[in-house]
């Protein structure tokens, strides 16, 4: 196990591997923050990743262009966030209870339609996606050089999310007013902030991040879809929010602690044959459990998030 | 918004209820029902037990039904639902529904449970499984043969008789050739998580593995494309899968469960078929094979594959 870290071309590939598994946690994970932050529960991230693959396997189909994937598997996600957004915004119904519906709802349709689009046969067939390329300078970096910059462009666009949506968040009067809405919606109102306007942008906003992360699967990872293929990873992304403290970078940091020990463990059930493999299928979990109890101060999570806005006398 | 919740709970009721009042009355053929644990096109497993079941229902004039992702809380409820609205075969698609027929099939007497992969048959439960452990011991010594680093690799879901006994064939088969070879073991711990399935085999490629065996359902597509982007040999399961990947499957085990289907089938219809395990190996060609041999691998491994073969069927070698 030690020659891992000590050689640099295989310590390079473990932390690639750890990478590749977090990317689509990570996307999902920030749409989590920004939907949560706004005051909104969003455990439809899984079902919401599941149509992001849907539709970026069908944009890329229809025009060969994985942008027009990109756009399209965007654009499902969002679709499906609308759902939320009417249940939890609009109909101010359970939060949790319309999450879950939205992954089971979304496991059903994205097969459905897979078949009718694929004719069942999503699992042969390649489509076209994003390579990876190098940027010059960087890349040169010993071990992590290669890892963090010799990735395909949606790699790139995840960095660029995280930094954007963070300086979005704390630094622009709009990262105010969603901090407003998911902490004090009632004070937001009064100063004229319209809450469930609000809500709607970040919740719709939340769908297609969590879209990025199936178009991710799809066009970086693996060149097709498959049913299901999300595989309870927007579940992850639920704990690596709580665990970023509903902060951006703090989100993707997460992200990548869950990944690093998911490569890990995959690479220590060879090590270790005679040790029963649950043992090490567990190991991120656990780490992110231990990490929950063992950062400093409780988790705060934003003041109003869960409850529905009403106005009074409406 | 001027939409109201009670709109649309009006709305979906309506919906339900047109849709109920459409259900055809029927009359009163043979009734075959499957319950797979995934979906049936995933290329894999599900899909053969798919396609055996249409298969059936075109040879043998049968009616069917089927579910897909049943989850293991649900699998009693579900097999015990198709009994009482009077089908007279329930099939499990997988060992683990034996736990659910056992329980389901004292309450329905009349209906004959099947399991495929099962482990105990009853009363009116068949169990209708395949000698795996031949067909994982020739894999292995075909990856004896062509592997040029002495290590493999070998992938799976869940720990399950069924990948067990392949698992340990698979290193029985590849260590008869070379002793000293040395065999990945990765368990992914879910059947459709082809992202998993890929970075598991690029793992094990990493460690230096040249042919790579992964025995998931979807998630098994990850582990093969992985092999071909790396340039090294596969083995998969259940069809001949050379035809998909021409440059990376070497050999592929066929479990035609499609095939032993139709004659378990056709066996219960005529009222014949017993509670008893129907076990196909290499005397059952139909239902269980080698396929189509890469053009890479050279002849004498291919005859000493095919002797392996003529030893198990007269029973000399018991892997």
């Amino acid at each position: 196990m030690m020659e891992i870290l000590l050689d640099p071309t295989m310590l390079s590939d473990f932390l690639s591997t750890s990478l590749r598994l977090s990317i689509p946690i990570v996307f999902a994970a920030l749409g989590g923050v920004l939907s949560e932050r706004a005051g909104v529960y969003n455990i439809g991230l899984e079902g919401m990743m599941l149509a992001g693959a849907f539709g970026a396997a069908v944009g890329t189909f229809f025009t060969g262009e994985p942008f027009f994937g990109v756009i399209s598997g965007m654009f499902a996600g969002a679709l499906t966030a609308v759902v939320l957004a009417i249940l939890a915004v609009s109909l101010g119904v359970n939060q949790i209870v319309a999450g879950i519906a939205i992954n089971m709802f979304s496991i059903g349709v994205t097969a459905f339609l897979s078949r009718i689009v694929f004719s069942g046969q999503a699992n042969t067939m390649t489509l076209p996606g994003y390579k990876a390329f190098a940027i010059p300078g960087l890349v040169a970096i010993p071990v992590i050089g290669p890892v963090l910059f010799q990735q395909d462009a949606l790699v790139y666009l995840m960095y660029a999310t995280v930094l954007l949506l963070f300086y979005l968040m704390f630094y622009t009067p709009w990262g105010l007013n969603i901090r407003a809405v998911g902490e004090n919606p009632r004070a937001a109102d009064t100063a004229g902030v319209r809450v469930n306007m609000v809500r709607y942008i970040c919740v719709l906003g939340s769908g297609a991040l969590a879209g990025l992360g199936g178009c991710y699967l799809v066009l970086s990872h693996v060149f097709l879809f498959s049913e299901h293929m999300s595989a309870g990873k927007g579940f992850i992304a639920l704990a690596a929010i709580i665990l970023g403290r509903w902060n951006p970078v703090g989100a993707l940091f997460a992200c990548l602690l869950f990944g690093l020990f998911d490569a890990l463990q995959l690479r220590l059930q060879f090590a270790n044959p005679e040790v029963p493999y649950q043992a090490f299928v567990i190991l991120p979990y656990v780490v992110s459990i231990l990490a929950l109890v063992g950062l400093i101060g409780k988790p705060r999570p934003p003041g109003a998030v869960g409850l529905p806005y009403r106005r009074e006398g409406k | 918004m001027n939409l109201s919740r009670r709109f649309l709970l009006s709305f979906a009721a309506l919906a339900v209820a047109s849709v109920m009042l459409a259900a055809p009355v029927l009359a009163d053929p043979f009734k075959v029902a499957l319950v797979l644990p995934g979906n049936i096109t995933d290329q894999s497993w599900n899909q053969a037990g798919y396609e055996g079941l249409m298969n059936a229902k075109k040879a043998l004039g049968i009616e069917v039904a089927f579910s897909e992702k049943v989850a293991q809380p649900d699998q009693a409820e579900a097999m015990a639902d198709y009994a009482r609205r009077g089908y007279d075969v329930v099939i499990g698609h997988g060992g683990e529904f034996q736990a659910a027929a056992i329980r389901v099939a004292r309450k329905h007497p009349d209906t004959l449970f099947v399991v495929h992969n099962g482990t105990e048959p009853g009363e009116n439960i068949a169990t209708l499984d395949f000698y795996y452990k031949q067909f994982g011991y020739l894999l292995g010594v075909i990856a004896g043969r062509m592997s040029e680093s002495g290590k493999i690799g070998f992938i799976g879901a869940h720990k399950i008789k069924f990948s067990t006994d392949l698992v340990e064939s698979y290193e029985a088969g590849f260590k008869s050739v070379q002793p000293d070879g040395e065999v990945y073991i990765a368990w992914t711990n879910d059947w459709d998580d082809i992202a998993k399935g890929k970075e598991a085999a690029l793992s094990q490629i990493a460690l230096g593995a040249d042919v790579i065996f992964p025995t998931m359902d979807n998630a098994a597509i990850g582990s093969l494309q992985a092999a071909k982007e790396k340039n090294v040999w596969a083995f998969y399961l259940y069809y001949d899968s050379i035809v998909d990947w021409p440059d990376t499957v070497l050999q592929s085990a066929i479990m035609d469960i499609k095939a032993a289907m139709v004659d378990l089938l056709a066996l219960a219809q005529a009222g014949n078929a017993e509670g008893k395990n129907y076990n196909m190996d290499v005397n059952s060609p139909k239902a269980a094979r080698l396929g189509t041999y890469h053009s890479a691998i050279p002849a004498d491994v291919k005859a000493e594959v095919e002797g392996l073969i003529a030893k198990m069927k007269s029973g000399e070698l018991k892997p």
